[in-house]
Order: structure tokens, then C-alpha cells, then sequence
């Protein structure tokens, strides 16, 4: 068996599927929880700039979220239809978390309905933000669900393989395999920090193209306190993570860190450029920082590459995926963080074009640090789907259609982003926020 | 300490900021005339 | 009760549930898009957008969690309908794709064209029809097995009359069961115009949905007689289902209580249903799989089941208050809110 054309486009057509719903979903998982933010704000201070910014964000909100829908369902066909031994193997062990997802998906979906249309129905305006908090649940946890899934691709657990077949099987010990705690929470903060920095390039965008009005310089500072919050914390929650892969995943660890000699008081290597004989040129060597990283001790002995046999270790480009996750993550973390004081200072330079220029690039930027960080989590895993039980040559369907079903799904994913770039747009230009603030008024509220 | 640090932490780390970003969002005092 | 029947009951149902509230959206679309094509546009429109606004996300969700529910209780199912399904699959999630994000395009993000109706409406019957196709599959006859893996003879099964027939009757049910359920929808929004046109929607397609269904019990005889035999066996079933067919349309005819009339159709329905799935039994792929040898392990359908009843509890009353909040509210339907 085996069909070396099917793996490859398998694996082609599931990198360019997750790559497309990973910004969608990315954001479906982040905005609610801005909007609920937002909303109670808005509440808390009367402040009714606030609630419109609720209001105008549930409304870009839903197209990215049918996006996400319909994307979702893909992935979650294509699993079964591009690898169908993993999914056999996954469904005795790890269908639980799976399955909890779509009801998670399931809350979600109904509250938006009624969210969506209840907005002037109840007199009392929190029962209205009460209904987010379904919504904002059912998104976060669908996230924490499916990554689940992901974190037991890197550290199964929880069966046993006898000859072959599958014994013991406890689905609990799969879910809170020890790859969850650092990968969920991961995700969790880096989709809140990227959502915020979308948002704030939104704002950036706006005040950039003239507009001088406070709505946006509001939405702009509180979207940059939060993506602060969660940058810091993304950053806290990846120096966990680093712990947890020296432990589990070391060939990973040293792979995304080019270590290739174990050794004591190990050096961190952040950029540069892999020779011929695993001689690394341009670096920036951080003395112990690695071993920092691994284990919470300068000294601290970190597991090279030189322990593994050569077919087990992932591809060593994924060492600039690294570097470009991490160099976004510092550099948004230090926008927000200058434009955070500068505003609490009321410094001029914050409402400059310049630093708003900068301020704008932080949303695009988060969401490349969010595909560069799910890449080198994929590829860093190889060659294994199931690590240490499946390798993703043996899971992949033997069909040999896959090729032209890249093709289509190419083209979906190009009808689907153009469309939703232009809905968007469009959405917004027709109605800047100085005529709905005049419309409402308008109409004596 | 182990088990603290592996399955803890995060979620510690995380749900700690949701409090803090709840905390900070409506401090804009900046604003005010 | 065993876990698998439990199982497979559970999954079942939740099938059914797809097929009706997806009937009522594709058809929803297609009549949307129909009435446009013959100008009578201003008198349905209103009413189809909102009953669907609300719901378009829900339907959607019904079948993930069918899909994702196989795999769970039934994993070796991932192998043989995942190798063989890759491109009727593929397409019926393109469709369903461009079809869902339009829909959310158009409402929420004004892309007001006549050609996004269109695409929109028509689309909604192409996709029931790729799905429909697995039934055909479940079947047996398509699918070969030899040393090169698994291998669907699309040649065979594109020529098959069984085929044609399922395709054909998922299409007549949608247009009736969307039909039946408008009508009520409209009277209750006191819309007499809207509620005349979708009645004789939901009249002229009845028969067509019957003759078809009909038709497809005599294809299985030559097709898969092992299965045909066991449909015969349960003839009291379909009986009751063909009863409240008949009290449903008469309903319907006579324009008394379309409410309880939609209630007989779903009936019928989901006796029919469980008549054929009943039938089925065991197999979940002629000859291949059946629901006892795909099954998962023991602790895995008892979690699975723990989580599907607490989940239950969570979505039971969300539901409720979604159908409350616009399917039950008046002034909702009628268009004062």
C-alpha cells in the first residue's frame, strides 16, 4: 500500500484548509469575547460610543464567522476523507473531545441567532450582553476542544496497542494528555491577542483615513490594553510551553532551536541562517537562555538532536517559523505596550501617522505570527501524525483524486476570501460610525 | 511543583488575564474633558 | 439495548434532524430563488428571510454532528466511507460552503444581485443530491476492495437507476417538507398571499415525493434484495407513514390547521425514516461494515453517551428558546419586530 502522490496532496490540501480556517477561526474564537468587553464597558459607563462599537463589530463578526463555519465543517470532513487510518485510530481514542466540540459549536450558533436579533428587544440592556456569554463560551471552548485533539496527536495517551489492536482505551486520559495544558492556553491567549490587534488595526485604519473622532480613539485604546494583556500572556504561556516540549517533545524543542549537541547551560539561537553540516551562520546566540527555556535553570542540561536517529526528526526549517512567531509576537507586544503609556501620558506621538501606521500593522502581523506558530507546530511534529504510534506516510487515504480536489477547494478558498474581503469592506464604508451616531440620535435615543 | 507548573500555569496565566483585560478595559479616564 | 443500537439511534435521530431543517432551508432557498425567476418575488421573500435569518447557522451544525458522531461510535467507518466519499464529499462541501457564507454575504453584507439568489436557491438542490449519494453507497456494489485499497466505481454508480431514484425523491421531499412547513410559517404571519403560493407549492409536490419513495423500495429488490426483504417485513411502518401522508395533504387541501398538518408530515417522515434505517440493519456498508464490528470500545461509547446526554441538557433548552423567541412569537413572525 501507500501512494506517495495521496500523501503528498493530502497533506497539501490539509495545510492550505487549516491555514485558510485558521484566520477565521482565529477570530471567531477572539471577537466575542471584545464585543462582550465592550458591550459591558459600554454598559458599566453608559458610554453609548461603546455599545455601537458592539454593535459594529457583531457585524463584521458574522461573516467571518460563516466563513469559519463553513471552513470548519471542511477540516472536519477532511479529516475523515483525506486520512481516513488516522481518523480510524482517533475516533476509538480521542472522539470525545471531538464530539463535545460540535455541541460547544452547537451553544454558540444558537445564541448568535438570538443575539443577533434581539438587539433592541429587552428593555434592560444586560440581559441583551447576557446572551454573549453563551456565545463567548461555546466559541472559546470549542477551541479548547479541538485543540484537545491536537495536543493528543503530539503526546498520545490514554490506550494501549496489543498486536495491533486497541485495548484499554480511557477517553478522559486522552483529553488531558500532558500536551493540552500549554497548547490550549496557548491558543486561547494568542487568538484573544490577535483578535484585539485586528480590531486596533481596524481603528488605526480609520483615524489614518481622516477621521478624528473619539469613537475610534476609543476602540483603538481599549483594543491595544488588551492585546497588551494578551501578548504578555501568550508570551508567559509559551515559555510553559518550551517547558512542557523538554520534557515530551525534545527532538521538537531542539529542532525549532537548532541544538543540535546536548549539553549543559545551553545557548538560545534566535535567527539566522543553517549550513552545509548543521553550521549556523548570522545567529544571535542568548547565552543560557535555552536551557532557561527548557528547564527554569541556567545550567540545566537540554537534549540535542544528536539523541535522535535521523528519520524521526522534523524538517529544521521551522527554526525561521520560530523566529518570525516570536519576533511578532515581541514586536506587537512592544507597540501596544508604548501605545498604552503614550496615551495614559497623553503623548501627541500616539495620534501621529507614523505610529498609527505601526499601530495598524500589528493586526496583519498577529494573524502571520498565528499561521507561522500553527505551522511550526504541524511541521514540527513530523514525521508523525500520532507521534511515536503513526506516521503521516501510513494514515493517508490511497485515493487518487486528491490532486484535483486541491485544485477545488483552491478555488473555494479564493471565492470565500475575496468574498468576505469585499462584504467587509463594503459593509463599513456604507456606514462610517459619525452616520450611525447621527442616525441613532436621530432617532432619540 | 511539577504538576503545578505543566497543567496549571496556563490556565492560571490565561484566566488571570481575562480578569486583568476586564479590570483595565474601562479605564479610560483619558477621555474625559 | 446495546451501546451500538444506542449509538446508531442516537446518530439516527440526529439525521433526521438534519433532513428536516435542511429541507426547509434548501427548499426555503429554491422557492426564494423561483419566485424571483417568475416575479412573484415580493410575495414570498419576506416571509422565507425571516424564518431563515435566525437559523441558517443551527442547520448546519446538525450535520457536523452526525458526521463527527460516526467517526466517534463507529471509527472504522473513517476508513471506508472516508477513502471512497473523498470527491462526492468534496463536493458536497463546496456547495454547502458557498452556499452557507453567501447566505451571510447577502444578509448581513448587502450584496444585493440577483445572481447571488440564484446561485443561492439552486445551489441548496444540488447539495441533498450530493449527499443522497451516500445512502446510494451504504447500499453495497460500489465499492470494491483489493490490494490497492479502497475504490469507488463511479461509472457503476452513475448508471445505476437506484441512484437516480435517491437523488430524485431527496429532491421531491425537500421541495414538499420546505413547502408544508412555509405554508404553516405564512399563516401564522397572517400573510394570505404567501400562504396560498407555498400551499400550492407543498400540493403540487406531495405526490411526486410519495411516487418517488415508492419507487426507490423497487429498485432495492433487484439492487440488494437481502435489504429489500427486510423493508417488506416492516410494511405496518411505512403503512403509518403513508397514513399520515395522507392526513397531512388533506389537511393541507381542505386549508385547515397546517400546523398539525406539519406535524403528520414530520411524522410520516420520520417513520419512513426509521423504517429504512430499521431495514438497514446491521450493516452501515453492504457488505463490508456493520454497526458490531466498527464499533468503538466500550469506555469510549459510554463517555460519548454521558457527553451526549449532559449536552442534550445544555442545547434542549437553548433550542427551545430560539423556536420561542422566533418561531412561536408572533409578533416576530409577523414582521413587528
Amino acid at each position: 500500500m501507500g501512494n506517495e502522490e495521496a500523501v503528498f496532496f493530502s497533506r497539501l490540501l490539509t495545510e492550505l484548509t487549516l491555514s485558510f480556517h485558521i484566520i477565521y477561526a482565529t477570530i471567531g474564537v477572539g471577537i466575542p469575547l471584545m464585543i462582550f468587553i465592550a458591550q459591558w464597558v459600554g454598559i458599566k459607563k453608559q458610554d453609548e460610543h461603546y455599545i455601537l462599537l458592539a454593535r459594529r463589530w457583531t457585524r463584521g463578526f458574522v461573516i467571518t464567522v460563516a466563513v469559519g463555519v463553513v471552513t470548519g465543517t471542511a477540516i472536519g470532513l477532511q479529516l475523515s476523507l483525506l486520512w481516513p487510518n488516522f481518523m480510524q485510530l482517533a475516533g476509538n481514542v480521542i472522539a470525545l473531545p471531538l464530539f463535545m466540540e460540535t455541541f460547544a459549536f452547537f451553544f454558540e450558533a444558537i445564541f448568535l441567532g438570538i443575539y443577533l436579533y434581539t438587539w433592541d428587544r429587552f428593555k434592560d440592556q444586560r440581559k441583551h450582553m447576557l446572551l454573549l456569554i453563551p456565545v463567548a463560551i461555546g466559541a472559546s471552548f470549542s477551541a479548547v476542544f479541538i485543540t484537545m485533539v491536537n495536543a493528543f496527536m503530539n503526546t498520545p495517551q490514554g490506550f494501549d496497542l496489543e498486536n495491533g489492536v486497541l485495548v484499554n482505551v480511557k477517553p478522559l486520559v486522552a483529553m488531558f494528555n500532558p500536551a493540552m495544558p500549554t497548547k490550549v492556553a496557548h491558543v486561547l491567549s494568542t487568538a484573544y491577542m490577535t483578535s484585539a490587534f485586528i480590531l486596533a488595526s481596524v481603528g488605526a485604519f480609520r483615524l489614518l483615513k481622516g477621521s478624528n473622532h473619539v469613537y475610534h480613539k476609543k476602540a483603538l485604546f481599549l483594543t491595544m490594553k488588551i492585546g497588551l494583556i494578551f501578548s504578555i500572556a501568550s508570551a508567559v504561556i509559551g515559555d510553559f510551553s518550551g517547558k512542557y516540549l523538554a520534557e515530551y517533545q525534545p527532538e521538537k524543542l531542539a529542532a525549532y532551536e537548532w541544538h543540535f549537541e546536548t549539553e549543559e547551560g545551553a545557548p538560545l539561537i534566535l535567527f539566522g541562517v543553517l549550513k552545509d553540516n548543521h553550521e549556523v551562520k548570522y545567529a544571535l546566540e542568548i547565552p543560557y537562555a535555552l536551557s532557561i527555556l527548557a528547564h527554569g535553570d541556567p545550567y540545566a542540561e537540554v537534549i540535542g538532536l544528536d539523541q535522535f536517529s535521523e528519520d524521526v526528526i522534523p524538517p529544521l526549517y521551522i527554526h525561521y517559523l520560530f523566529d518570525l512567531m516570536v519576533t511578532i509576537g515581541m514586536v506587537v507586544a512592544m507597540v501596544s505596550l508604548v501605545y498604552v503609556v503614550g496615551t495614559w501620558l497623553r503623548r501627541r506621538f500616539v495620534n501621529a501617522n507614523w505610529f498609527l501606521w505601526i499601530v495598524f500593522t500589528t493586526g496583519p502581523l498577529a494573524m502571520l505570527a498565528i499561521e507561522a506558530g500553527w505551522w511550526l507546530t504541524e511541521v514540527g511534529r513530523q514525521p508523525w501524525v500520532l507521534r511515536g504510534m503513526m506516521r503521516t506516510a501510513d494514515a493517508a487515504t490511497t485515493s487518487n483524486h486528491v490532486d484535483s480536489m486541491l485544485l477545488l477547494f483552491t478555488g473555494l478558498y479564493l471565492v470565500l476570501g475575496v468574498g468576505s474581503v469585499i462584504v467587509l469592506t463594503r459593509m463599513f464604508r456604507k456606514n462610517p460610525v459619525e452616520q450611525e451616531l447621527a442616525d441613532r440620535h436621530g432617532e432619540g435615543r | 511543583m511539577h504538576v503545578f507548573l505543566h497543567f496549571y500555569a496556563p490556565f492560571i496565566v490565561l484566566i488571570g488575564s481575562i480578569i486583568l483585560a476586564f479590570w483595565l478595559a474601562p479605564k479610560d479616564e483619558v477621555f474625559r474633558k | 439495548m446495546t451501546y451500538e443500537v444506542i449509538g446508531i439511534s442516537v446518530l439516527w435521530l440526529f439525521l433526521f434532524g438534519y433532513v428536516i431543517v435542511a429541507s426547509i432551508d434548501f427548499g426555503a432557498g429554491f422557492f426564494n430563488a423561483y419566485s424571483l425567476l417568475i416575479n412573484k418575488h415580493h410575495i414570498i421573500s419576506g416571509i422565507i428571510q425571516r424564518y431563515l435569518s435566525p437559523v441558517w447557522e443551527v442547520t448546519n451544525v446538525f450535520l457536523v454532528f452526525f458526521f463527527v458522531g460516526v467517526v466517534g461510535f463507529f471509527p472504522r467507518t473513517a476508513f471506508y466511507y472516508g477513502t471512497s466519499l473523498l470527491v462526492p464529499a468534496s463536493i458536497a462541501i463546496v456547495l454547502l460552503a458557498i452556499r452557507g457564507s453567501y447566505y451571510a454575504f447577502t444578509t448581513y453584507g448587502e450584496l444585493r444581485h440577483k445572481g447571488w439568489t440564484y446561485l443561492y436557491g439552486f445551489s441548496g438542490l444540488f447539495i441533498p443530491a450530493s449527499l443522497s449519494i451516500v445512502l446510494t453507497i451504504s447500499e453495497g456494489g460500489f465499492i470494491t476492495e483489493d490490494e490497492a485499497g479502497l475504490a469507488l466505481d463511479y461509472w457503476a454508480l452513475f448508471t445505476s437507476p437506484l441512484t437516480w431514484s435517491i437523488v430524485v425523491l431527496s429532491l421531491t421531499s425537500v421541495l414538499y417538507i420546505s413547502a408544508a412547513f412555509l405554508t404553516w410559517y405564512a399563516n401564522k404571519a397572517k400573510d394570505h398571499q404567501a400562504t396560498e403560493l407555498l400551499r400550492k407549492y407543498a400540493l403540487v409536490w406531495a405526490f411526486p415525493a410519495i411516487i418517488t419513495a415508492t419507487g426507490i423500495i423497487v429498485e432495492l429488490r433487484t439492487h440488494n434484495p437481502v435489504h429489500f426483504n427486510r423493508l417488506v417485513d416492516l410494511w405496518f411502518l411505512f403503512g403509518i407513514s403513508f397514513v399520515l401522508f395522507l392526513g397531512s395533504v388533506y389537511l393541507i387541501w381542505k386549508r385547515k390547521n397546517y400546523g398539525i398538518a406539519f406535524t403528520l408530515l414530520t411524522g410520516q417522515f420520520l417513520v419512513a425514516f426509521f423504517a429504512y434505517g430499521i431495514s438497514h440493519y446491521p450493516y452501515l456498508l453492504y457488505p463490508y461494515l456493520t454497526i458490531y464490528d466498527s464499533f468503538t470500545s466500550e469506555e469510549m461509547a459510554v463517555a460519548l453517551i454521558v457527553a451526549f446526554i449532559a449536552g442534550l441538557g445544555l442545547l434542549l433548552p437553548s433550542l427551545f428558546l430560539l423556536l420561542k423567541l422566533f418561531l412561536f412569537n408572533k409578533d416576530y413572525v409577523q414582521g413587528n419586530r
